[in-house]
């Protein structure tokens, strides 16, 4: 069994007593209850930090967990410790807590005493302003918890030496790099990897989710070739490392890692260390890597072969990124080029400038429920809600007069939606909810003693609208145009009585809807909605600002959020019906594209996806067969022309078991599930049950 | 001129080189029981009701502009993976003034065209089609002239004088074998094969062993299945089969 199965069945083991961050960090908070926010908050980190008790896997390389955060004491002081915590509370996902992809390369460059440094020069020239010097000295100490951490790892290390449940070889690596990282900067690929790991330990420790690891592959790269050209490591040993790291992601995280992309020169950045960390990732086989490649045109066939390869293993990842549009959508904002094609991802997508703005802010726009609006003066009965009255459904004579209706609506919302956001926003004071550790890590937080939310980054705050249900406002739109203005063969009062009863004693109705063009099968008649949808919406959007001046970027997706948002929205025009998921992410609806993937493909690439800033998700399946050998250079192919044409992003997944169940449970969400088999032409729905069952127990077999 | 279509396949992996597009023409003169496409046999439209409540209508007559509309969108797609139309069944050259008309359609647009077929037809089907075809994947599916003729209705030496013919010609072949248990599968059978097609100078060999995807297609079309039963070769009897192809053939194993 290879070191990380054996660490894998450690990480359940929890130490005696509950888990309680909340009671290392009072315990520093109460030395000061008078002191500015900055004084607090740095004292609740150092503490929590220096004062917990290492935990160390009995197969741990690279250490660091938070199970150093448990305690066994009185419960009635801890619930005191845990109200006085929540007092102070903080911010959260959507307004810039965590979702971040930290300056690394900075870090491993001067190591902890390479960021003191830099802050105790940005004393010395802030001299003569109180508040940059007590934030700057909050930065501090929070940095000396965590060099207390390390020392504590170190000496917990030691502590354990020739315990028989220990091998004294790994934990002497562990006081070797503890006590590299106390020394200065690190050397070693594994001192430098260490160092990453203990800082998003620490981050883990304060409470933060979904923090990337960004692009791992570029800032490891100079440890690692220097400790391969001196024989100082070996290809099998730097994996070992990385899934001795990897393994320990929790589950419920999102910790995106990127690999692949270019530089500013537009050369290839891929390299050695890419390729490992793929296959540790593809090794470990657990959904907390969020794996991101970038792929450029000129990626290597290779690459995106181990790619496709990782991600037959049934695991989904990497997720597949097209660099040309993400590069060209984000220098739309007007950042430095070379921080541009440094970026990275944090969260599932989320296009992020590396280390150089506030973590990310997000929320979801439910187009399709905007309908509703315009066939009911204004108010949406089912969900409850009201937009703008746009006036008698008999004023609408042209399928553009329907736009303009629907337009409007759209608009009113988008700034209902700014509206709410901003309101909560600057509830947030930034005074009083600093960062003062996280502003370590991100320029030019120190330089300029700024907290990470209050003017400290170097670029300002983005906010991502996920864009909900193009699929189910582009077939909508279609549906309308068909049916009431070429086919006349409904009116727009007759399809808001059909909306209005979910269709019930309207199934003529709807089966006209229903077979009117739908997005994902190239026919412009539909498609051109979702280009509209994308272009119309981006146009709104982009010219809210945050409130420190940044973007609102675009996002086609919406994790699992179409199907919470399609709960509460009426039946649509494009007929589904009331409290149906919405369409997924950037895909057409589940079941309607229906010509095959190079189709759907072919559609889903025409928006312009450069007004996507934030990202886009388009989600693919194909049966396991699709990833063997001979036929993966086609799937390849697939994905080379479909990035040639424009396309953001494709995650792909080999059917699991899972999927393959759901299919024969619900067939009508499973329509282009094709079998592919030589001049063979079915699809898995249409497969006799039995058939259905033995390539079921077929892929359970090849996934294992 | 129109064209009796039963499915346009997107995507298709296992009908050529690259990213391919199957076309399926309705109707066969044969009626190979092991058929995984009975849907194609008879040449009317026909509707196919799955138990699972899925209706789909198969056969419709197209006009070769909607058929080459929709094979143009994946145009992109052929020039990424050196793929292009592949021509299916059904048998392809029952309807061989339509399919040549689809060919040169396609060949001004410099498309990589294999037709797959049963080759029991009149060899000038081929040469009408030969200038425009650039492989023929071409069925052979006993060496044994009384099997071809009473289990699946086919005229031997019809289909080896084709096969010899597009050879002579200088045209590109492939010779599909369905590995049917119980059918052609036995070690004579598998020997006879071999002389058979060395004499006739074939050089390429795929294997398609069977399988039953196809019988949901039977129930939904009403259809009994006689293979419905058969149990697909193991992996080992199919390595087998191929090792004896290989001593004279450059054989490929299509799954």
């Amino acid at each position: 069994m290879k070191l990380f199965n054996q660490l894998k069945a450690e990480l359940n083991n929890n130490p005696e007593g509950i888990y309680a961050p909340y009671y290392y960090r009072y315990i520093g908070i109460k030395k000061n209850l008078t002191g500015s926010m900055s004084t607090i908050r740095s004292n609740g980190i150092y503490s929590l930090f220096a004062n917990s008790t290492p935990f160390i896997y009995k197969n741990d390389l690279i250490t660091g967990n938070t199970k150093s955060l448990y305690i066994s004491e009185n419960s009635m002081m801890l619930q005191h410790y845990a109200n006085m915590c929540t007092s102070m509370s903080g911010r959260d996902f959507p307004h810039n807590a965590d979702h971040f992809s930290p300056d690394y390369q900075r870090l491993l460059r001067g190591g902890i005493s390479g960021l003191k440094q830099e802050i105790q020069e940005s004393l010395n020239r802030h001299f003569d302003d109180y508040k940059k010097i007590d934030f700057l000295k909050a930065m501090d100490r929070t940095l000396d918890g965590f060099a207390c951490m390390i020392s504590n790892y170190g000496k917990k290390a030691l502590s354990l030496k020739d315990d028989p449940e220990y091998s004294n070889e790994r934990l002497d690596f562990i006081i070797k790099n503890t006590n590299e990282l106390l020394a200065g900067p690190p050397v070693s690929f594994a001192a430098a990897l260490q160092l990453i790991w203990f800082s998003h330990t620490a981050f883990m420790m304060e409470g933060r989710g979904a923090m990337a690891l960004g692009r791992l592959d570029q800032y490891l790269y100079p440890f690692y070739k220097k400790d391969i050209e001196n024989n100082i490591i070996t290809d099998e040993q730097v994996l070992e490392l990385l899934e001795n790291t990897f393994i320990k992601i929790p589950s419920g995280d999102v910790v995106n890692i990127c690999i692949g992309g270019m530089d500013m020169n537009e050369n290839c950045r891929i390299n050695e260390l890419s390729y490992l960390i793929l296959k540790a990732v593809g090794n470990c086989n657990v959904p907390g890597p969020n794996l991101s490649a970038r792929i450029a045109p000129n990626t290597p066939d290779q690459f995106l072969d181990e790619c496709l390869k990782t991600i037959g293993t049934g695991l989904g990842y990497p997720a597949l990124m097209n660099d040309t549009v993400n590069i060209a959508a984000l220098k739309k904002y007007g950042y430095a080029d070379e921080d541009v094609y440094n970026y990275s991802m944090v969260g599932c997508i989320e296009n992020f400038i590396t280390g150089m703005q506030p973590p990310w802010s997000d929320g979801r726009f439910d187009a399709p429920r905007f309908f509703d609006y315009v066939f009911n003066n204004g108010v949406s009965e089912f969900n409850k809600s009201s937009g703008v009255n746009t006036g008698n459904l008999d004023n609408i004579k042209t399928m553009d007069d329907f736009m303009r209706s629907f337009e409007v609506q759209l608009e009113n919302g988008a700034k209902e939606y700014y509206f709410g956001f901003m309101n909560y926003n600057d509830m947030l004071n930034p005074e009083r909810f600093t960062e003062p550790f996280l502003s370590c890590f991100c320029q030019d937080c120190i330089g300029r003693g700024l907290d990470i939310n209050n003017g400290g980054s170097k670029y300002p705050s983005v906010h991502g609208v996920a864009l909900m249900g193009v699929g189910t406002v582009t077939d909508s739109l279609a549906a309308i145009e068909k049916v009431v203005f070429i086919d006349k063969a409904a009116t727009l009062s007759q399809i808001k009585d059909a909306l209005n009863s979910n269709f019930e004693g309207y199934e003529d109705l709807r089966e006209k809807l229903l077979a009117a063009p739908k997005y994902g099968n190239n026919d412009d008649f539909a498609d051109k909605y979702a280009v509209w949808f994308l272009d119309y919406l981006d146009s709104i959007f982009s010219q809210f600002k945050t409130r420190d001046g940044g973007g609102f970027y675009s996002a086609m997706a919406a994790n699992i959020s179409n199907i919470h948002a399609g709960n509460v929205i009426n039946a649509t025009p494009d007929g589904r019906l009331r409290g149906e998921p919405l369409s997924d992410a950037a895909s057409p609806t589940y079941g309607r594209d229906t010509k095959g993937c190079t189709v759907t493909l072919t559609s889903v690439a025409k928006p312009d996806y450069t007004k996507a800033a934030c990202g886009s998700v388009v989600n693919q399946k194909f049966m396991p067969s699709v990833f063997d050998d001979a036929k993966r250079t086609k799937l390849l192919a697939l994905i080379k022309t479909y990035f040639k044409k424009g396309g953001q992003e494709i995650q792909i997944n080999a059917t699991s078991p899972d999927i393959l169940r759901d299919a024969m449970e619900h067939p009508e969400n499973y329509q282009n599930l094709v079998v592919r088999v030589s001049g063979f032409s079915a699809y898995y729905v249409t497969l006799a049950r039995s058939v259905q069952l033995d390539i079921l127990a077929r892929t359970q077999q090849e996934l294992g | 001129m129109l064209l009796n279509i039963s499915d346009i396949q997107h995507f298709s992996l296992g009908d050529g080189d690259g990213i391919r597009t199957t076309v399926f023409f309705k109707g066969c003169n044969l009626y190979c029981p092991w058929c995984h496409n009975p849907e194609t046999r008879s040449s009317d439209a026909q509707v196919l009701c799955y138990n699972n409540n899925i209706v789909k209508e198969c056969g419709k007559l197209m006009t070769v502009n909607d058929v080459v509309a929709e094979i143009l969108v994946d145009k992109d797609f052929y020039e990424e993976s050196g793929g292009g139309v592949t021509f299916s069944g059904g048998e392809v050259l029952l309807q061989a003034d339509a399919a040549l008309t689809l060919a040169m359609r396609l060949k001004e647009e410099n498309i990589n065209i294999v037709i797959d077929t049963a080759g029991n037809v009149l060899y000038s089907s081929f040469a009408k089609l030969n200038d425009y075809v650039d492989e023929y994947l071409f069925d052979y599916k006993t060496p044994y002239e009384d099997k071809y003729s009473e289990i699946i209705g086919g005229n031997i030496h019809l289909i080896e004088n084709n096969i010899s013919n597009l050879i002579k010609d200088g045209k590109k072949v492939r010779i599909r074998i369905p590995l049917i248990p119980g059918f052609n599968t036995d070690e004579q059978t598998i020997n006879d094969f071999c002389v058979k097609l060395a004499k006739i100078h074939c050089k390429y060999i795929d294997l398609l062993p069977f399988h039953r995807l196809g019988s949901g297609k039977y129930d939904a079309l009403n259809m009994t299945y006689e293979y419905k039963d058969t149990e697909p070769l193991s992996l080992e009897e199919i390595d087998k089969i191929k090792n004896i192809f290989e001593k004279y053939f450059i054989v490929k194993v299509e799954k």
